[in-house]
């Protein structure tokens, strides 16, 4: 209590901190209270899951489960949910090291080697990036139909190969990074590939880490383009299998099957969700350096 | 591009090969009534969402960026939903927004609002789908005008308080003309992204009720991949894709004449 000085003035203590306005207590709560609201869809999609068929419609809010069960996950997994696990893992971590390793390499050529028309090239790289993948997709699905690239795994991962975002976000990358240490393995006698793969790429570990991230989650989730070349059941991603508990909008089913529909959400969430929280910090700097350069 | 122009001037059901019409399928996109009714849903629908997630994101930025209690909490929960599959989006709002038994409408009719149809009444169903689009998409909006907050240097709004300027003038006068750039960034970002809006409604309403919801692209999938109309298809593709690319040149104009 010795320092408490007068309100206001520029040298007051850190004590000051803790005196809050009654504006900005307001403003405070408020928004946690938007927290809570934002938070509030996860949890009510985990509580349902775990509620008997009789409990879901309530004329009542509950937030827990009167009863637990675990008979909607047993629906969920009375289809081949496993087989669409197995197919998104392998489309989507084949995807994405491809990708990585083709985005690293072209982007360490936009920018380290020269080349006749280089300029051009990166614009036109660049151009693709204002074309949304929905405009390709017609074009690209009958290019894919003809060379009979539907219904396997292929068909899922080749267009997410040359990954424009990626090849912009390592040249960026290499940009910034100085020279000298390459062309020292230069002169110790290191061709190109030696180079970029032992000098280079140990040192885009953050690049790699961020574009790795945000590249998994686009492929894990992506939807549109899986929905169109899978054929077959045993084909489908996970994001396209699940939509099928998707209870059709004012359907008589749709009563039975928010359990069943909200366990397929969860399990479907929970491997993203966790893969965020470990590593938010990278997300969030991945996008700032997407968001705001790119 | 080049092959889906082409495939635009001819009529293809995908069997055998395409038969060149010319115009014919631009033709047909100006006479076909649905055109400006998916053109016209997309547009209210993009009213609706671009504003709103503008404003929500901008909000959650600046609380975000406070150095009190559980900011860091509330920067992982705001952007949580973005990580989630559409799919979970679709599914999740749509028993949120059940219009007996969803969650929304169980705590407004607990303030005394009446049952509102969010996703079985035409009327309705383009605010219950922004609603979802606004819970996903917030977030990523939130982190662009994040990093937009950081480049701004801290001495200008120190001296702005030095000479005497409450919390809010700092905001209004220096904060918000500085976030400009983040803030056209983050509107050019959330235009693409409603002229492209489908798999939220794939998921949620497919479209219905009688249409409301059907969106541009929406439409393109239905006549490519439902009626195997791929030349149609590609003609009202590459139309959506023109519309992309003059709201892009805007956009870039903008902000060119915004850094004079």
């Amino acid at each position: 209590m010795v320092s408490a000085g007068a309100p206001g003035t520029a040298a007051a203590p850190p004590r000051a901190r803790w005196r809050v306005s009654p504006v900005v207590a307001v403003l405070w709560a408020l928004g946690m209270l938007v927290v809570v609201a934002w938070a509030a869809p996860f949890v009510w999609m985990v509580s349902t899951s775990l509620k008997q068929p009789g409990d879901i419609m309530t004329p009542t809010i509950e937030w827990l489960p009167r009863r637990v069960t675990s008979e909607n996950y047993a629906k969920v997994f009375a289809q081949p949910v496993l087989r669409w696990l197995v197919n998104s893992l392998i489309v989507a971590t084949t995807a994405t090291a491809l990708s990585l390793i083709s985005g690293a390499m072209a982007g360490y050529a936009f920018a380290r080697l020269q080349f006749p028309g280089r300029g051009v090239l990166f614009f036109l790289v660049l151009a693709t990036l204002m074309i949304p993948s929905e405009m390709t997709i017609v074009p690209l699905f009958i290019g894919f139909l003809r060379a009979d690239l539907v219904n396997n795994y292929a068909a899922f991962i080749l267009p997410s190969v040359a990954s424009v975002f990626s090849v912009y976000l390592f040249r960026q990358f290499f940009l910034s990074l100085p020279r000298e240490l390459e062309d020292a393995a230069r002169v110790d006698g290191a061709g190109r590939f030696r180079t970029f793969f032992s000098i280079a790429l140990p040192l885009a570990r953050p690049a790699v880490i961020a574009a790795a991230i945000l590249l998994f989650t686009t492929n894990w989730n992506a939807f549109l383009w899986p929905l169109l070349v899978a054929f077959t059941e045993e084909m489908k991603t996970l994001p396209v299998g699940m939509a099928t508990f998707a209870p059709g909008v004012g359907g008589q089913t749709q009563l039975q099957s928010f359990g069943p529909a909200m366990a397929a959400m969860t399990i479907l969430t929970i491997p993203s969700l966790l893969v965020f929280l470990v590593l938010q910090r990278y997300f969030i700097e991945g996008v700032i350096s997407v968001g705001i350069k790119g | 591009m080049g092959f889906g122009t082409y495939v635009s001037f001819t009529e293809w059901g995908v069997m055998g090969d395409p038969q060149w019409v010319g115009l014919e399928n631009f033709r047909r996109a100006l006479a076909d009534p649905f055109v400006p009714k998916v053109w016209g849903n997309t547009l209210k629908y993009g009213l609706i969402v671009v504003p709103a997630t503008t404003l929500t994101a901008l909000a959650f930025a600046l609380f975000v960026n406070q150095r009190w209690w559980g900011a860091t909490l509330a920067r992982t929960v705001f952007y949580a939903p973005n990580v989630v599959a559409v799919t979970v989006i679709g599914l999740v709002w749509v028993w949120l927004l059940d219009t007996r038994f969803g969650l929304i409408n169980q705590y407004l009719g607990a303030a005394g609002v009446p049952n509102v149809p969010w996703l079985t009444n035409p009327a309705w169903v383009l605010f219950g789908i922004a609603l979802a689009s606004i819970w996903w998409d917030a977030g990523f909006s939130m982190v662009i005008f994040l990093a937009g907050l950081q480049d701004i240097p801290k001495e200008l709004r120190e001296a702005a308080q030095v000479d005497g300027a409450s919390k809010f003038q700092v905001l209004r006068h220096i904060v918000l003309p500085l976030l400009r750039p983040a803030l056209s960034l983050v509107a050019t970002l959330l235009i693409i992204g409603t002229l492209r809006v489908f798999s939220q409604i794939y998921v949620m309403t497919n479209g219905g009720p009688a249409n409301a919801s059907a969106s541009v692209i929406m439409y393109i999938y239905r006549i490519g991949f439902r009626e195997f109309e791929l030349g149609y298809a590609a003609a009202l593709s590459l139309m959506l894709f023109a519309t992309i690319l003059v709201v892009t040149a805007v956009e870039m104009r903008m902000l060119r004449v915004q850094r004079w």
